[in-house]
């Protein structure tokens, strides 16, 4: 071996391994500048979001009839404020119920100076959600994007009109997520961000950082602090929102399945004795006289284990998952009765809109 | 052969890639191969320039009417001493320029800068301008100053990140984030001029005067209002403009005060129904309602019915912005407006007028007034007794040069006009309410 083969002996396999090296060090490198490009991630500002979707944006002010002291007679005063978001190019406006819940005339401000006076087409009370009309032409629509789901630390943009000084974007991240299901609970459930939502945002849009819509803006009206902005705020998420739409456009109302039932977990101790997991057990604690599940025979203390031969994963998810099923239509519970597994068939009943316990 | 060259360059990829990643796992900026959002540096950057400011002063009080009263008494002024605190920013490292809010530093009478570095000074007012609520202040040190820069905020958008630097609370220097909320922002009565930065970023008490910066680390505004509680900060505050604050600085440093331009129209905003009516495209710009003979605008060729859509090349898109645009304009100033006149996009240019102070002879109001020359005094505050003729009625009744009239048969006034209206209605005895040196003193006239 002379020289020159020793040194090719050792030098070929240095290069090459250097030459690879470098190229997966700057590669990566490469790719990670390539996403910065993309434009998901801009940065040093999120205009680019903001001109996509705050045109969408729309103030609401809801007028009231109230008796005048001098005349006897009765005007319109405006007596609410709050913010939407239009949701398509037919005039569907998006807003919270409590925004326009006391309203006898609705006026809608565009930011390209335009006003409409619109018509409701539905409202639901369990998810403070409202779907408006307004008709006119050229309207600018928000971008939505059903595949993108909302995850902790995500960067949102709060859209709105809070105190009625004008639009205004505040930026924040999502604190909490929330669930997507259509039974009635509380609004911990919902979207929670650290942007700023003051009064007169509710209604409005939170968006990400590519400008789509995340959730509904619902700012506490009534809450005790005036001032409410403390970093803790509330969207509904855009998913649920979606469908509470469809319903309230194709029905005027939010039609949701019920049991008639009071249920809870059941007890981790005895879901042992049972052999059964707390998790996703069910007791049921009271049913409902002549509800759907005292109709077809369900007692309380029984333990529900299936509908429809599905299990759950938790007491939220069966409530969700019966919330969906169609009133009128049968499904089969699968339950446990001193010891001893039946099937009992159900009609499913409607769930008023009034109640807003936790309950099936 | 093959396999053991294989294996070898393997094993030195290998050597250099754990080399190259533990380096990388050194660096506190970068995670996962991606780089950590982190705004040290330009906060390191931008911080030294902005200042604390702590003021002490009297705050005088005047008891307006009182009967019996000396008016040689000095016990009539009532003073309260007070403490105050706020944030200023350095522009100008060679003279030691800080430009800070005007109410950060009414009434006082001993100002005191902190530096970020620890360094304490006592500042000069060079100047200050009530309607924008800006002063111009000045400390005198060897030692090297950091200035700030400006941004051009006619090019920011709403969506930009930006931070706010000062003193909330006079907690020390604290640095908070945002974004922009909007833009021209107006109507909110903190000022005369009012085309304010909305940010989310948290302002409170003591941010007054503070830097809003960008992400390049230069000054967007001077943070200057919230609007909400007061708890503080609930993700609505308000700056003043880099580009205005400019402006009125170069001012207060060249002349120690603003001499306003005006333009000579009056306006409102363009409403889509007004948009309409003249066939408008877009409803955004200035509307002239009115244009004032022998005015700027009339010498420029502005007419009634006008809309005015940029100037300087800048867009305008409220009656609102127009106005505080050309009011940190100095007089003389040449401007260029974009203009819709007749459906047609020109440009015109107008030299602004110096905004001019009312002036009368005193009889043409009150023949016991015969002889004095009466201007309004600055900023509102009363009507100024320019000069007074020798052997006048005026002078009889002890009328001097330099006095300022601020009431009338008990009533306040803050102008001419006011002061003529109290005229009319009060023709019998007259009882004006003077300030002279600092003292108030009644003088009575029939």
């Amino acid at each position: 071996m002379n020289f020159k083969t020793s040194f090719l002996y050792f030098f070929k396999p240095i290069f090459w391994g250097l030459i690879i090296a470098l190229f997966i060090i700057y590669g990566s490198k490469l790719g990670v500048n390539l996403t910065h490009l993309s434009g998901d991630d801009n940065v040093s500002s999120y205009s680019i979001a903001v001109k996509k979707a705050s045109p969408a944006v729309v103030n609401i002010y809801s007028q009231q009839y109230i008796d005048s002291s001098i005349d006897n007679k009765q005007h319109l005063q405006p007596t609410g404020l709050g913010s939407g978001i239009i949701i398509d190019s037919k005039g569907y406006v998006l807003t919270n119920f409590h925004v326009i819940s006391s309203a006898d005339q609705i006026l809608i401000a565009l930011q390209d100076g335009r006003f409409f006076t619109a018509s409701v087409v539905g409202s639901d009370i369990v998810t403070d959600l409202a779907v408006l009309k307004i008709s006119g032409a050229n309207l600018p629509v928000i971008p939505q994007n059903t595949n993108y789901q909302p995850q902790v630390g995500d960067i949102v943009l709060a859209i709105g009109n809070p105190y009625n000084l004008g639009q205004t974007v505040t930026q924040g991240i999502i604190s909490a997520t929330g669930r997507n299901g259509m039974s009635s609970s509380g609004r911990q459930d919902f979207l929670q961000t650290d942007a700023a939502i003051n009064e007169g945002n509710s209604g409005g849009a939170l968006i990400n950082s590519r400008g789509e819509l995340v959730g509904i803006n619902t700012s506490e009206f009534y809450s005790n602090n005036q001032n409410s902005s403390s970093g803790i705020s509330f969207a509904i998420p855009y998913q649920l929102s979606q469908r509470i739409m469809k319903s309230l456009i194709m029905h005027g109302r939010v039609i949701r399945g019920s049991l008639g039932i009071i249920a809870e977990n059941l007890d981790p101790l005895i879901a042992r004795l049972w052999g059964l997991k707390a998790q996703n057990s069910i007791v049921i604690t009271k049913v409902h006289k002549g509800g759907p599940a005292a109709l077809a025979g369900v007692k309380e203390n029984d333990i529900l284990l299936k509908i429809d031969a599905i299990g759950f994963d938790t007491l939220i998810a069966a409530m969700d998952k019966v919330a969906e099923i169609k009133p009128g239509t049968k499904a089969n519970l699968t339950l446990l009765r001193k010891g001893k597994k039946i099937e009992v068939e159900v009609e499913i009943g409607e769930l008023s809109n009034i109640q807003t316990m936790p309950e099936n | 052969m093959l396999l053991r060259k294989l294996s070898c360059s393997i094993i030195f990829t290998c050597y250099l890639l754990l080399f190259t990643i533990n380096s990388m796992a050194a660096l506190p900026d970068m995670l996962n191969g991606q780089r950590m959002p982190s705004l040290a540096p330009l906060v390191d950057r931008a911080s030294p320039a902005v200042v604390n400011i702590a003021i002490s002063g009297n705050f005088s009080t005047q008891t307006t009417f009182t009967p019996f009263a000396d008016p040689d008494n000095e016990a009539q002024i009532y003073s309260q001493p007070f403490v105050g605190i706020g944030s200023g920013v350095i522009i100008d490292n060679q003279n030691g320029y800080i430009i800070t809010n005007f109410h950060v530093i009414e009434n006082a009478t001993e100002i005191k800068i902190t530096l970020k570095s620890g360094l304490e000074f006592t500042a000069q007012v060079i100047g200050h301008d009530k309607h924008s609520d800006l002063a111009l202040l000045q400390i005198k040190t060897d030692k090297a100053l950091t200035q700030i820069e400006f941004a051009n905020s006619d090019d920011i958008r709403v969506g930009d990140f930006v931070l706010a630097i000062g003193n909330p609370f006079g907690l020390g220097q604290t640095v908070t984030s945002g974004i922009i909320s909007a833009l021209g922002r107006s109507g909110l009565n903190l000022g005369n001029l009012e085309n304010f930065i909305q940010t989310d970023a948290a302002i409170n008490e003591g941010n007054s005067g503070g830097a809003l910066i960008d992400l390049k680390g230069q000054l967007v505004g001077i943070n200057s209002a919230i609007f909400g509680s007061d708890n503080g900060n609930i993700g609505i505050g308000f700056a003043i403009p880099a580009n205005m604050v400019k402006n009125i600085a170069q001012q207060l440093r060249q002349y120690g005060q603003v001499r306003r331009g005006i333009l000579g129209i009056k306006g409102q905003e363009l409403t889509p129904e007004l948009a309409d009516a003249f066939a408008l495209d877009s409803p955004h710009g200035a509307f002239i309602k009115q244009v004032t003979p022998y005015s700027a605008a009339e010498k420029a060729g502005l007419k009634a019915g006008d809309v005015i859509i940029s100037i300087g090349g800048s867009t305008i898109k409220t009656f609102a912005e127009l106005r505080a645009k050309i009011g940190s304009l100095r007089a003389g100033t040449r401007v260029e407006l974009g203009v819709i006149q007749n459906g047609k996009a020109v440009i015109l240019v107008a030299t602004l007028q110096l905004s001019q102070l009312n002036k009368t002879k005193a009889h043409l109001l009150h023949p016991f007034l015969a002889g004095a020359i009466l201007a309004d005094a600055d900023e509102n505050t009363g009507v100024k007794v320019t000069s007074v003729a020798k052997d006048s009625l005026a002078q009889h009744y002890g009328l001097q040069q330099g006095d300022l009239i601020i009431g009338i048969n008990r009533r306040r006034i803050n102008n001419l006009s006011e002061l003529a209206q109290m005229i009319k209605t009060a023709p019998e005895i007259l009882v004006l309410n003077i300030q002279r040196d600092k003292r108030g003193l009644y003088l009575i006239l029939n």
